[in-house]
């Protein structure tokens, strides 16, 4: 279930692509969700925990793939129970976002609307007012 | 500071080309298009200069503001174009509202948030695409594009409300 939370909110992580390069685990990079996200969005493959192959730069470490892909990681995969800012997401991300929360309950913040309209499926609680939305 | 500035910026596998009209510029778009990089750049660039390997070219200086200190620093400079990355949550607030509209300087903003404290147009509103690569294959090329495109309104278009700029913008 996806839940969404507008603007600023307690225990929120406002700028996620900090918070991973100093917090993502080695193990998070060759899962195979974090391995199709950052072929999706990036267009870069994984060749290993800390080497990515990016068709623009070449050979790039962890800490240089997109911020919206760090963030989809710290999604998926970060237990500290922080609630992630969705704005850090492009409107390429939202599949992904939709496709997490299928798997766990997951909460985001968000600090501009989102365009969820590229998912067909998509039911969210927005924890603001109570309401449930659907596509 | 009035005007157009063309800026190009680049290393040796991108490259990118922008034009900036008015004093506030917004870059927002998908993830994975370049904008963090281009600050990236930006960074290096004004810390080592040439030393750094980025090539700036303008004629107004090109730099980066951010981090807690900004409002000390932002009185010291004029005539310069700045640009500020998504991280620095202090753009949506009234006082950094309030520098801006006393700055002689222009402000190149990343973010995808609503900043209704600041005056910009709708036609400032970019993201980034890359256009192609040189013939060296080597470099990449990127540069700006309307978010907000009148040529994407086609056909008859009769709304029921129309809300303009207010008096204050630009």
């Amino acid at each position: 279930m996806l839940k969404i939370i507008f603007g600023d909110v307690e225990n929120a992580v406002y700028h996620p692509p900090t918070y991973f390069d100093n917090r993502y685990e080695d193990e998070w990079i060759t899962a195979p969700l974090s391995v199709a996200m950052i072929k999706d969005i990036d267009k870069s493959d994984v060749v290993s925990t800390h080497l990515i192959q990016s068709p623009v730069l070449g050979p790039i470490s962890t800490k240089e793939i997109s911020g919206g892909v760090k963030t989809l990681i710290l999604m998926a995969f970060d237990q500290s129970g922080r609630i992630f800012n969705a704005s850090a997401c492009g409107d390429n991300c939202v599949k992904w976002i939709v496709e997490i929360s299928r798997e766990k309950d997951l909460t985001i913040n968000l600090h501009h609307v989102m365009d969820f309209s590229s998912v067909q499926m998509f039911e969210a609680v927005m924890l603001n007012t109570g309401a449930v939305v659907h596509s | 500071m009035k005007g157009k500035y063309h800026i190009v910026i680049q290393n040796n596998k991108l490259r990118y080309e922008l034009d900036i009209r008015r004093n506030i510029t917004i870059i927002r778009g998908d993830s994975a298009t370049g904008k963090t990089k281009l600050i990236q750049l930006l960074e290096q660039a004004a810390a080592l200069g040439e030393s750094s390997g980025v090539d700036v070219f303008c004629e107004r200086p090109c730099r980066t503001l951010g981090g807690k200190d900004w409002n000390l620093v932002l009185p010291n400079i004029h005539g310069q174009i700045l640009f500020l990355d998504e991280e620095n949550r202090f753009v949506k607030s009234q006082e950094f509202a309030a520098a801006v509209k006393g700055s002689d300087n222009y402000f190149v903003i990343v973010t995808r948030e609503n900043l209704p404290n600041l005056p910009y147009s709708v036609e400032e509103i970019y993201g980034i695409h890359a256009s192609g690569r040189y013939h060296d294959l080597k470099r990449t090329y990127n540069e700006l594009y309307h978010i907000y495109s009148p040529e994407a309104l086609s056909g008859k278009v009769e709304p029921e409300v129309v809300v303009v700029e207010d008096s204050n913008a630009g």
